[in-house]
């Protein structure tokens, strides 16, 4: 992807530059400087009344300076660690479940004719025009125990002698209300993947003789990768920070990082921790991240 | 053209936002009448604008994170305490508060604010236990103490059907107030009983909750619960509205509860304290205070406002509870840093249990 | 491949389960029940409470103008990131386009009230959201961008300069038509993220300044009425009209090729 032509290296890096230049500024500004201020902020005292206590101050007594504090808290006991756990697996849960059922609508829509795929994929997006918190709030109506799923649930429970079960206020809402708040996250990128598939690499493939599901397995689905790690990324990051599904849908279980995050700014008022807690996160999920980007980016070079 | 129609359309609302004289009140959702506002503009040819905050923590939150220029905010009294500690509020001129006398004495001076120099009592609500008065009565169980609320012998019959406030500090009062402390006691050897008393009843109820419950108990679902003494009104109210054959009733139990007294205070950067006098004064008319209490069923500190109220709220013992019972009632007070940190702990043992 | 029953069979499961909430929003927008746990009756009730709402209504104008105002910048920012880290290797740009959106929203919110309050000393409204929602947007319309620009085939800029178009003159006739579905894409996936956002608002929101999500968590605290359910379905049919509008707009541009 270099620039091999000599004439053309400089107009190249004047039109990186000219492109890439006013994005780079912008997040500079507005995301690196505030990172920075939040990293400091982890090794600070937390302010007697929220926000942060002085780094100097006249009066000795006052809590003041910098500190580790934060740090050793949060390994002086394995209860942090366990919510990383307990969300980590909620989050992969959360992507496969949207990869398996993305993956059929995004390779429908990318063989659909072409006049037919921007509407379709417009009716992907178009539940996104809905409120999330409207999106949520509306599994509380569909898994209410007098709704109907609620009770053909129980109904064919009963009919094996089981005793009934609550779908709402439960792992089982958090995980829904995840997939399906997410869902649109995985097809997009996949269907962008699938859509610029070459359909004669198919069509080669048919031609030496392999089936519907060899031609899937050896040819559309290797090809997807990319899609599918991008995709993957999507879903796994923001459900690994997600809050307010657990708040809503969730039973007394239900706490993952972000809430343990938005309970230090909101509740607890200490910030040092929860910067502590948030530098953690952005940790795990820049792991997480570099991996998907390496493989969906080894992947991706077959052009 | 789209975009246009759009613009216009923006711009519209963007000019409502115009006005001479705004008072910005930060307060409760739901925690004055419509009506009550309108009159009030009328009065005073100004406008109010609210924001709105869910619990007090979160108010805290944004008020530490900077966020200023409210006239009015109507903090609970630990709240109020850690606002003052702070230097964010702004003294009463009693003078232009005429009406303050008609606040009952018991609500004055209280130890948050010795001598009402910054807040006035607005409203009041306690955490006690509601509950669907026919499930418990079908069901033989008593609602005299949070021994229902934490017991597994009485929790047994009421798997699924309980909710609990998902508040760190309520949550925690309850269940010291159980254990015969109070609900200010700091000792980490209480809390961690406190927990351990928590983390036994956990697995019988269905959610921590400090929103839905009110329409969960409305409906039928949820039987039992840890909440607000002005919600489970609500709820009551809504069930009667939607025709349940069922009362939604609460009971202060015997060990003793929370009380929270909301005060209307000032903060330091409004820009309009004459308003907010005003403003304070109005709401101190037994009238205009009354109107609060029939819509949401809140306790009221205005002897004035007694006479407006609605009999059935104002001999509802849960709303207006009598002196026997008042002497069980405590108020939270603030915690420091060191506190909150080490209850945050506690509460996340508690929930991933 | 064919479109076998099969995959029409799975594909419309999935529609089926992104559409039957939304159904059942608009359906228990008209429901003559204050509690909206079953069905009990037709009503327009909820939509007149909602034309009398001058709160909500207003919060829904915010909103607007914010992911209108949002998605447009970040759009332009976006498309521009895109480009720059496919087209011309710009890792430095890739990795802080990345970054917001692989970051826990609540960290964003909090660390921008910060630089906000601490560093710009800016006074909290409708800049502050605005510039909260740029930057976490930006993110989304370039990695549609990117993902678009990867499909390309390489050899097709290789001969816009064989034949000795400048890069401003393959940018304009044939890196950007070629892209121009995925910077809708993107700037559409910017205007409903805006719409959406709940946490980096809430952190970034001023006195007096309410957004339609603010507002509806705010009322979810107490009880939902169906006066949101009013509120989603107009906003619904609002947004489907506008996406149509561009659906249109695209169609005839893509056909209109030179």
């Amino acid at each position: 992807m270099t620039d091999s032509g000599h004439k053309h290296t400089r107009a190249a890096r004047l039109a990186k530059y000219l492109m890439g230049g006013p994005p780079l500024l912008f997040l500079l500004l507005l995301f690196a400087v505030p990172s920075v201020i939040m990293v400091l902020a982890s090794f600070r005292y937390p302010g007697e009344f929220g926000g942060l206590a002085p780094l100097t101050a006249a009066d000795p007594n006052t809590l003041q300076g910098v500190t580790l504090e934060t740090y050793q808290f949060f390994f002086s006991d394995l209860i942090y660690i366990k919510v990383f756990i307990k969300s980590f697996f909620m989050a992969l849960a959360t992507t496969l479940i949207c990869l398996i059922m993305a993956y059929p609508l995004a390779l429908l829509i990318a063989l659909s004719p072409k006049k037919n795929r921007n509407l379709m994929v417009l009716m992907v997006i178009l539940p996104f025009a809905s409120n999330f918190l409207i999106r949520v709030y509306a599994w509380m109506i569909i898994l209410g125990p007098q709704s109907v799923l609620s009770q053909l649930v129980n109904n064919f429970l009963h009919l094996f002698g089981n005793a009934p079960v609550h779908l709402l206020f439960s792992p089982f809402a958090v995980l829904i209300a995840m997939v399906y708040v997410h869902l649109p996250f995985m097809v997009l990128p996949l269907y962008s993947n699938l859509e610029k598939h070459d359909p004669s690499l198919l069509d080669a493939a048919q031609d030496l003789g392999a089936n519907g599901w060899q031609r899937f397995w050896r040819v559309t689905f290797p090809l997807s990768l990319p899609g599918i790690f991008s995709g993957s990324a999507l879903v796994f990051i923001p459900v690994l920070g997600m809050f307010a599904i657990p708040d809503i849908l969730g039973g007394t279980g239900d706490m993952l990082i972000g809430n343990l995050i938005k309970e230090q700014f909101i509740g607890t008022r200490d910030w040092p921790f929860g910067s502590t807690l948030s530098i953690m996160l952005t940790i795990a999920v820049l792991l997480i991240a570099w991996l998907a980007a390496k493989l969906g980016g080894h992947r991706g070079h077959y052009a | 053209m789209i975009w246009r129609v759009l613009l216009l359309f923006i711009l519209l609302f963007i000019d409502a936002a115009h006005a001479d004289d705004v008072l910005h009140l930060y307060n409760w959702n739901n925690y004055i009448p419509a009506q009550t506002i309108a009159r009030f503009e009328a009065s005073c040819a100004c406008r109010v604008v609210q924001d709105y905050y869910s619990d007090n923590e979160e108010m805290l939150a944004k008020l530490a994170a900077g966020a200023s220029g409210y006239d009015l905010i109507v903090p609970t009294g630990n709240a109020v305490e850690s606002l003052i500690r702070q230097g964010a509020l702004r003294p009463l001129d009693k003078n232009l508060l005429p009406n303050l006398h008609n606040i009952d004495p018991a609500y004055l001076n209280a130890a948050f604010d010795p001598s009402n120099r910054y807040s006035v009592p607005y409203a009041y609500t306690l955490t006690l236990i509601g509950y669907n008065r026919e499930k418990i009565r079908e069901l033989d169980l008593t609602t005299d103490s949070w021994a229902i609320i934490f017991e597994p012998i009485y929790l047994k019959k009421l798997k699924g059907r309980v909710t609990v406030l998902d508040s760190q500090r309520e949550l925690l009062a309850a269940a010291l107030k159980y254990l015969g402390y109070s609900v200010n006691d700091v000792d980490e050897v209480h809390w961690k009983q406190a927990r351990d008393l928590i983390i036994r009843a956990k697995p019988y109820w269905a959610a921590f909750n400090a929103s839905s419950y009110i329409k969960e108990l409305t409906v039928g679902n949820i039987w039992l619960v840890h909440g607000y003494s002005n919600d489970i009104f609500q709820a009551d109210l809504d069930a009667q509205k939607a025709n349940r054959k069922f009362r939604i009733v609460s009971s202060i139990p015997k060990e003793g509860a929370v009380m929270a007294l909301d005060s209307m205070v000032l903060q330091k950067t409004g820009s309009h304290p004459d308003l907010s006098h005003r403003f304070i004064n109005f709401m101190l008319d037994g009238r205009n205070s009354a109107e609060l209490t029939n819509l949401i069923g809140s306790g009221n500190p205005n002897r004035d406002a007694l006479q407006y109220i609605r009999p059935e709220i104002s001999q509802n013992p849960a709303v207006f509870p009598n002196r026997a019972q008042q002497v069980r009632l405590e108020m939270l007070h603030d915690l420091n840093r060191h506190q909150r940190r080490i209850l945050s702990r506690i509460w996340t043992q508690i929930k991933l249990k | 491949m064919h479109r076998g029953p099969r995959l029409w069979a799975a594909a419309l499961a999935v529609y089926a389960f992104l559409y039957v909430p939304i159904a059942i929003i608009i359906a228990y927008s008209f429901n003559d029940s204050r509690l909206n746990a079953e069905w009990v009756g037709f009503t327009w009730h909820w939509y007149k409470v909602l034309l009398h709402d001058h709160d909500m209504l207003v919060a829904a104008g915010n909103s607007l103008f914010i992911a209108l105002v949002s998605s447009l910048v970040a759009t332009v920012l976006g498309t521009m990131a895109g480009i720059a880290i496919q087209r011309y290797n710009f890792t430095l740009l890739n990795f802080m386009v990345l970054m917001p959106v692989a970051m826990p929203e609540i960290l964003l919110g909090v660390s921008l009230l910060l630089f906000f309050i601490q560093v710009l000393n800016l006074t909290l409204g409708m800049l502050s959201i605005v510039l909260a929602h740029i930057t976490f947007s930006i993110g989304f319309v370039a990695v549609i961008v990117r993902a678009r620009l990867a499909g390309l085939d390489e050899s097709i800029f290789e001969a816009a300069r064989d034949l000795g178009a400048s890069p401003w003159e393959t940018f304009r006739y044939v890196t950007f038509p070629l892209i121009l579905p995925g910077v809708i894409a993107g700037g559409l996936m910017a205007f409903t993220l805006s719409i959406d956002d709940f946490v980096i608002t809430f952190f970034t929101a001023g006195v007096g300044l309410s957004t339609l999500p603010l507002h509806i968590y705010s009322m979810i605290k107490i009880a939902v009425t169906p006066e949101v359910n009013a509120i989603s379905t107009l906003l619904i049919l609002l947004t489907l009209t506008m996406i149509a509008l561009a659906s249109k707009f695209t169609s005839n541009a893509l056909l209109k090729k030179p």
